[in-house]
């Protein structure tokens, strides 16, 4: 009875609230398949205000080494996980962040095997001068087999990674300036949350 | 001797039966109040959604697409253009009250997806198009000025899919053209929320279309005859007329049709406290029929007698109609919830708008109703014989 009453009042006293914009992909039928071939795909809805709220959101700003800012960077951004199934099995995941780029929204997905590593890399969409360039298939060629522990040293704030890693040999295409930058932090961001909503779950 | 003392005496001595017939009251006076509430909100938010709409005729090139998602699924092609100069010609009418001019572009964007998508720009009238949808709040920064700057409005959706805010750039693709946002606005749960808006001169300018327009926004006079109007715009050479007040007239046809049947449940809800106030009362007169003999027999006169059970009568109408409209105020939110859980479309706003005459009004209903239903338990006790009535309770 007590939670039929709390219910109500919830109902009676909630403000009235838009959700904040996720990052799906366009086609999952189409894209799931190209990024993850032969597999299928189960879709789920992940946030930060809701698997731990302000703690996470925390966490998750510390390892990024930036905060969360702007409109729409914000903790209740609905996450889409696209599990990836191979014989009945999971075989890895599809997650997308967006990212607010020099001249709009970058989409980033990351296609992730079940260890972490960086299967496929794809932006979806992007507004940018180098837009042809950070969309091609030698840029993203780049990311395949890389991890979170490859991303832990990059800084977004001044784009700069320590040198000699990983993240440091990504090369840049000519005049992606600031979207380059933007496209680390998205990947970085990226492979955390995947972290701490998939990964380290699972090693607990 | 104090009949309405007499009154008050009595219904606290049948504390349980007064509670539930005013209960019984209550839940009738919420019901009503709450369906005269629902049909006042649901036709008020109808109104303001249509109204909001900015202007109730739309003049486009014929065979133009004059809604942008009407664009993106013909891939951005398709538009077709009219002269400035119709501008002129429409203010002519006198029923016309202001326009406003649009210039819609769509283009091919590569880099939206796998295969690319289109995007779309709306030139607007710095001027009149702000006028024209003054419902239209911002988030950040405000409306640009300048018919020829190269700044942006963004719909709340179109900036959070680019993550845009005020100040920050944006590129234009194929044209290479950079654009200041000038301002993002709340969501208005219309067409707008996804809509770039640009100054129409800039738009002309970048694609290159001096002197063209989409559309014409036309805000007709209060009153004013749109149908007139309308029939001599159709007479204007290649254009097509997209009349929202049409639109309107069958959505309110529809709504009166609903409202019959609103105000029919609201009126069953009335009967069945009638009846319940009839039941209750008529079966205390004959619980107290040789009280009432006594009462009599000391010297009160029918005309007491009716006004003590019609007191009675009041007070349980009164105290259930208050808490029910109470009720109601407390519940509006929850009913609004379960309305628009269950209906297919509920237009923006609260849709259960109750306001003091609504109360009023139910609570009138609910105690003129229950006065009405105590006129014959009042009349049947007032016609009491004192003999009688002592003489069937000696016999009991």
């Amino acid at each position: 009875m007590r939670k039929i009453f709390f219910a109500m009042a919830m109902m009676l006293l909630a403000p009235r609230a838009f959700a904040a914009v996720g990052c799906d992909l366009n086609d999952p039928d189409r894209d799931a398949a190209r990024l993850f071939p032969g597999a299928t795909y189960k879709t789920s809805y992940l946030s930060l205000k809701t698997s731990g709220g302000v703690p996470l959101l925390e966490r998750v700003e510390a390892r990024l080494g930036d905060k969360f800012h702007g409109l729409y960077e914000t903790i209740d951004v609905p996450y889409t996980l696209y599990t990836m199934y191979k014989g009945g099995a999971a075989a890895g995941y599809i997650h997308g962040v967006n990212q607010k780029g020099e001249y709009g929204g970058i989409q980033v997905f990351l296609a992730l095997d079940k260890a972490g590593a960086i299967k496929a890399f794809y932006i979806q969409k992007l507004t940018s001068r180098a837009a042809k360039a950070l969309r091609s298939k030698e840029f993203a060629a780049q990311f395949e087999g890389l991890t979170l522990k490859d991303f832990e040293g990059y800084d977004p704030v001044s784009g700069k990674a320590p040198a000699g890693s990983k993240a440091a040999a990504i090369k840049p295409p000519a005049g992606a300036g600031a979207d380059f930058a933007a496209v680390l932090r998205a990947v970085k961001k990226n492979l955390i949350l995947m972290d701490e909503f998939v990964y380290s779950k699972k090693a607990k | 001797m104090n009949v309405y003392a007499i009154a008050y005496k009595n219904l606290l001595r049948k504390k349980t039966r007064t509670a539930l017939t005013a209960g019984g009251i209550a839940l009738s006076a919420w019901v009503l109040a709450t369906l005269l509430g629902f049909n006042r909100g649901y036709q008020q938010g109808l109104n303001r959604d249509i109204d909001n709409m900015g202007f109730q005729v739309l003049l486009t090139a014929k065979g133009c697409p004059y809604e942008a998602a009407t664009l993106m699924l013909k891939g951005g092609t398709g538009l077709r253009y009219m002269p400035e100069a119709v501008v002129k010609t429409v203010y002519k009418n006198p029923e016309v009250d202001r326009v406003t001019p649009m210039l819609m572009h769509g283009v091919f964007d590569p880099d939206k997806g796998e295969n690319g998508a289109v995007a779309a720009y709306l030139g607007v009238d710095a001027g009149s198009f702000p006028e024209m949808k003054p419902y239209l709040e911002f988030k950040q920064g405000g409306w640009f000025s300048d018919n020829n700057a190269y700044m942006a409005v963004l719909g709340y959706e179109a900036a959070e899919l680019e993550q845009r805010e005020v100040g920050d750039k944006m590129l234009i693709p194929g044209v290479d053209k950079e654009i200041t946002v000038a301002g993002v606005l709340k969501r208005s749960g219309s067409q707008d929320d996804g809509t770039i808006f640009l100054p129409i001169g800039t738009v002309q300018n970048i694609f290159n279309r001096k002197g063209l327009l989409t559309g014409l926004g036309i805000k007709v006079k209060k009153g004013a005859d749109i149908s007139a109007l309308e029939n001599r715009l159709y007479d204007l050479p290649d254009v097509q007329v997209v009349s929202m007040s049409a639109v309107k007239a069958t959505i309110m046809n529809l709504v009166n049709s609903a409202r019959v049947i609103v105000l029919g449940i609201a009126g069953i809800a009335l009967i069945i406290a009638m009846a319940g106030v009839v039941n209750t009362v008529l079966m205390s007169v004959m619980e107290r029929y040789a009280e009432i003999g006594i009462i009599k027999s000391m010297g009160a006169m029918p005309a007491d007698i009716f006004r003590m059970i019609w007191t009675e009568t009041a007070v349980l109408c009164g105290l259930g109609g208050a808490f029910g409209i109470g009720l109601a105020f407390v519940t509006a939110r929850l009913a609004d919830a379960a309305v628009r859980y269950f209906l297919p479309y509920a237009p923006n706003g609260a849709l259960v708008a109750l306001d003091w005459r609504i109360c009023a009004s139910a609570f009138v209903l609910i105690v003129v109703g229950g006065l009405a239903s105590g006129v014959y338990p009042a009349w049947r006790a007032a016609r009491v014989r004192p003999l009688e009535a002592i003489r069937i309770e000696g016999e009991q």
